[in-house]
This record gives structure tokens, sequence and C-alpha cells, in this order.
């Protein structure tokens, strides 16, 4: 299944931010960041479906909540940085 | 027991403060350090835990809630990132130990004391408009006194604080639960409170709001940026190293949601009315002096008894299962500034649990305390 994943600088952000999107109608999950993609350590990450993103990122800037990082996970278990 | 010491801790709890810790234990594990179940479980209530706080206390983000282990951490967190050595502190006549003795361990510190007179909120405020001057770097004020019940005028020095761009500590203990307390209202740079007086929750719970940056008390792990060595510069990670108390978060919400469900403004004045009725019923007593305050005091009070030692006067009540606390109450400044410092006092604390009935029997019971002591001496 393809999703993206918002990387947040803490569990609590992480929380806070999926909070924000649950808000809005948009379900996502707080998991911890993958290592691959986490260079800093533990990390944790908010998961949503990938025909979300664009409805996420706006919820999100309205809420002033910054991700740190967004990635792309494909199918087949790749990563790859998008531009938020 | 009549338990009359809610002060210090309430000692009847919401059943599902116990409860809920007794369910936290058997089935949470740390927050933020995994991402099976019983972990994210624990990182869900700590998050619900910050919510319902933020909700409580007027903080905009969950993320300024710190969980701390007492009032007197968050205290000592609060005064560590603000006041350096040789700094300059205003605190007010009514502090706890646990304000000065951390202001007194940092070498150099100028405290000046905005002392004004028991009960005049006037003359508080007019103290603190002359001492805070340019070179304060923190101001520190108890919202209510936890001696007396002297309710501390916070919002008009909240904003003198405001005005003189002098940032400012709240000592919550005696208020939370109790009275509003508005983190962003006052725009305070702290506020610290316990998790187990007017919250209802477990010893060894307590919050800390913060307004803005903050240094950390114990480095540690956090669960995040783990590849580096220094501490988060986010919060709450940055003041919150080493396994969090869950179980103890988990009792601290319930209270919150006790306390949100009864309403402060009902608590406050159950407890106003118990205190108000006791003082009704000693203050003719002859050989008794009773603290009393009118609308500037909470739902606690202290008194003496004239020729009876207070800490005797307490054993006495001990010995008819009346729990009260004596003594200078951990707040030597708060005696020096009401003239108490060489007597002490006993203090009567309520809660939601107290009634009517244990107030009359307790005042039946101390009236004949001091008849007979009087007999004795």
């Amino acid at each position: 299944m393809v999703s993206y994943l918002i990387i947040c600088r803490s569990l609590t952000y992480a929380q806070r931010t999926a909070h924000v999107l649950e808000r809005a109608g948009i379900s996502g999950s707080v998991l911890r960041s993958p290592k691959l993609i986490s260079k800093e350590g533990c990390g944790y990450c908010v998961r949503i479906p990938e025909r979300r993103l664009t409805d996420a990122l706006m919820v999100l800037r309205r809420e002033g909540i910054a991700p740190k990082q967004v990635f792309l996970q494909t199918a087949d278990g790749e990563y790859s940085e998008v531009k938020a | 027991m009549i338990y009359f010491d809610s002060a210090a801790t309430t000692l009847e709890k919401p059943q599902a403060v116990p409860s809920a810790t007794a369910w936290a234990m058997r089935h949470l594990a740390s927050p933020g350090r995994g991402g099976y179940s019983a972990g994210m479980g624990a990182a869900d209530l700590m998050y619900r835990t910050r919510e319902q706080a933020a909700h409580l206390f007027h903080v905009s983000d969950p993320e300024q809630v710190v969980l701390t282990s007492n009032a007197t951490h968050g205290l000592n967190i609060a005064i560590r990132s603000l006041v350096k050595p040789g700094g300059t502190v205003v605190i007010s006549g009514y502090e706890h130990n646990a304000v000065t003795r951390p202001l007194h361990a940092i070498p150099g510190v100028k405290i000046k004391v905005a002392a004004g007179p028991l009960f005049d909120a006037g003359g508080v405020y007019a103290a603190f408009e002359r001492e805070v001057t340019p070179e304060v770097d923190a101001v520190i004020v108890n919202h209510v006194s936890n001696v007396f019940g002297f309710i501390q005028p916070v919002e008009r020095i909240a904003r003198l604080c405001q005005e003189r761009g002098k940032p400012l500590i709240v000592d919550a203990s005696q208020s939370a639960g109790i009275l509003p307390v508005d983190m962003e209202g006052w725009g305070a740079a702290f506020v610290a409170m316990p998790g187990h007086k007017g919250l209802y929750g477990p010893q060894g719970t307590g919050l800390l709001l913060c307004g803005g940056d903050a240094a950390p008390l114990l480095c540690g792990g956090t669960g995040s940026l783990s590849a580096r060595q220094e501490m988060p510069d986010f919060l709450p990670d940055r003041l919150e190293a080493g396994t969090q108390n869950v179980c103890g978060a988990a009792g601290l919400l319930a209270g919150m949601r006790f306390v949100s469900r009864k309403g402060v403004g009902r608590i406050h004045a159950h407890e106003r009315a118990l205190a108000c009725r006791m003082m009704d019923r000693l203050v003719c007593v002859p050989g008794v002096a009773v603290f009393r305050g009118g609308q500037e005091q909470s739902g606690l009070f202290s008194l003496t008894v004239e020729g009876m030692d207070c800490e005797v006067a307490a054993e006495e009540l001990a010995k008819w299962d009346v729990a009260v606390r004596a003594g200078l109450h951990c707040a030597p400044l708060a005696h020096q500034s009401a003239g108490t410092a060489d007597t002490g006092t006993i203090r009567f604390s309520f809660s939601a649990f107290n009634n009517a009935g244990q107030v009359d029997r307790t005042a039946a019971i101390l009236r004949k305390i001091v008849k007979d002591g009087k007999k004795a001496w």
C-alpha cells in the first residue's frame, strides 16, 4: 500500500499532528519513524493515505503545524522524500 | 477519620483515580520507547493528560504541558531557567520553601520580597509595583498562600510583569483545581502545580505549564533525537528525561476529569463554605485567633490557640481522629509576613469530599480541647 509519512520532531508533536488531522476528517496513525529515514535517532511520524496528502498539508499549515519532512512509502517499502 | 489536610494532599480521591492508576500499571509500558500497543497506549495516555491540562489551564498547545513529579520539581525547573547566579528576583511575602530554597541555592542571587499585609491584595500589589525594577530577572508569586489561603492578586501582578517585560512564575499549588488558572491570560513564563492536591491525582505527579524556553534539570533519554548528545530543544521532551510516571499520569488525568466535570467554581464555593462555617464556629472561642480574610481567602485557613503549642493542639485533634497540619507548613516566609513565625499555626484545609457535619464535629472537638487545655494550665 502506498502512503505518506509525515515526520515529526517529537512523539507529542506527532500526536498533535494526528489529532489535528483527525479533527479535519483525515485519519492518520502515529508510529515510530523507520530507521532508514530517521537520521537523528528515535523519532515519530504520522502515516496518512496517499490521496490525502494535499488536504493534510493544507490543514497542518492552517493550524501552524510544521512537518519536519514528508516521505512517500511505496508498495515495495521504499522511501522517497517529497517536498512538503 | 476526618481529614482536613487537603492543602498537603487530598486523601480521598474520586474512585476513577485509583482505578485508572491500577489499570495503567497492568496495561501500559513506557511512552515514546516502543511502537507496540502497550507503549503507544502509554503515549496516548500522556497526550490526553497534556490535552486535559491544556484545556483546564488555558494553554494553547499540549506540548507546553510538562509532566513533573510535583510542584517543587516544576518550580525548580522554572527558577533554574530564569534565574542565574548573581541575578535578581522578586517574590511575594507568602512563598513556600519550594521557591525560596531553590533561589537560595543559586549563588549570589538577590531576593527582593514584595511584602504586603495579610489579606490585603492592594498592599501586595503596591509592593510588587515598587520592587519590580529594571534589574529584576524574574518575578515569582504563589496564587494562594498555603498557610493562610490568602488569594494573591496574580492577574494584576501578571499585567504588571507584562508591562515591565519581566517573566513571571506562578506557583499554583493551592489554586489548581480550585480557582481559575489562566496560563495564556496571565502571559506567564511558567505555572507550576502539584497533581496530588486540588487535581486529585496520586502523589508523585505534577504539571509545569511552559510559556517559553526552559532549561532541563535532568538530562537523559527522551525517546527522541537519540543520535544526539544534547537534550532536544523542544518541549515536552526537553524537560522529561527518563521514564515517565505513566501510572501517576493516568490517575492525574482521571482527577482532572473529575475537576472539569464538577467545575472549579463549584469546588471553590464548597471548600470556602466549609472554611467559613468552621471559622464562624471558632472565632468566638476565647483564646482562639482565626486568620480570616473575607473574599481574599480560599477554602483553607489557619488559627492559633493562646497558651497552646500548635503541634500539641494538632496532636490532640489527631487523638480524636481529626487530621490537620500544624507548624510552619514549609513556609517560614509566610509566617514572618503574618507575624506567626514564633508560634506557627494550625491549618485546616478542605476538599470536595468534606462536609458540614465534619466541620461541626471538629469545631466542637477543638472547643473542648481548648477548654480542657486551659484547665490543665
